[in-house]
């Protein structure tokens, strides 16, 4: 009895797969071709002084001082480029990764010289970050 | 004769079928119909940071974009100062101020608008702030 029925179902007749193929690769092409890749972002943290502990920079002994301006860097009194100021960065790296870096930004520089500033203190590993608005 | 022929014919589907429906259920959950970050805003090269991973990115952290004119979006939504201000106020006194913040601004921002932005924060007590910077561009270029 049991044998019988085997082979009844073995004789059923077989589903034409042909149409679902045809779909599921049309599928398959759409979300292959609306597929997008996102860039790879990184975070650049740093940290705001805060107002009453205002005291907190300036206690440090001489803070390394970057100034963002429109122009570009000014890092001891000396306009440089990017290139430059992470040179000196380096240097300033190789004394004391702990020292406290600070960034002063003018209000009209553009972003992109923050990040700059800020990505060049990340690659030393100069973590201890400050941001200044003047 | 000719029916051995088309039995010889005959090949097994059931591995491909197996195969592209595995492919086609991840290309569905993986898929983004909307985007939910603003794409107006283009971001500056950073390839010395932090990588920003599902890991180090917890589901509480905000990320505040602002594009080039200074406006501010949370998720393509557009915002006031004063909306964000409230935001944040909300947030912090349910979270405390713990929570990471993200700041996604445009290159060509002036500082005086992303200052804007940290002043916000900082008044809320948020004292440490991360920028978003392109590590590796894989996105084709617009």
């Amino acid at each position: 009895m049991a044998y019988k029925r085997k082979q009844n179902r073995g004789e059923t007749p077989k589903l034409d797969m042909t149409p679902m193929i045809d779909v599921v690769f049309q599928l398959l092409i759409f979300f292959v071709v609306t597929l997008k890749q996102e860039d790879i972002l990184s975070k650049l943290s740093a940290a705001r002084p805060a107002p009453d502990k205002d005291a907190d920079p300036t206690k440090q002994p001489d803070p390394t001082t970057i100034i963002v301006c429109p122009q570009g860097f000014l890092f001891n009194g000396m306009p440089l480029r990017i290139d430059v100021l992470d040179s000196k960065l380096e240097r300033v790296a190789r004394t004391s990764k702990t020292a406290m870096v600070l960034i002063k930004c003018t209000g009209d520089s553009p972003h992109k010289f923050l990040i700059q500033a800020l990505d060049s203190c990340n690659k030393h590993g100069l973590l201890n970050l400050s941001i200044l608005s003047i | 004769m000719g029916k051995t022929r088309t039995e010889q014919c005959e090949m097994d589907m059931t591995p491909m079928i197996d195969v592209v429906f595995q492919l086609i259920i991840f290309f569905v959950v993986t898929l983004k119909m909307t985007s939910d970050i603003n794409q107006d805003i283009l971001l500056e090269d950073g390839k010395h940071g932090v990588t920003i991973t599902e890991e180090n990115r917890p589901p509480s952290t905000l990320e505040i974009e602002l594009d080039r004119f200074g406006i501010i979006t949370i998720h393509n939504a557009r915002l006031s100062q004063d909306m964000l201000n409230t935001i944040l106020r909300n947030r912090v006194n349910k979270m405390g101020n713990q929570f990471p913040v993200l700041i996604r601004a445009d290159y060509r921002a002036k500082h005086e608008q992303v200052k804007m932005v940290m002043d916000i924060c900082t008044q809320r007590g948020i004292w440490k702030l991360s920028f978003v910077a392109i590590q590796e561009h894989k996105a084709e270029k617009k």
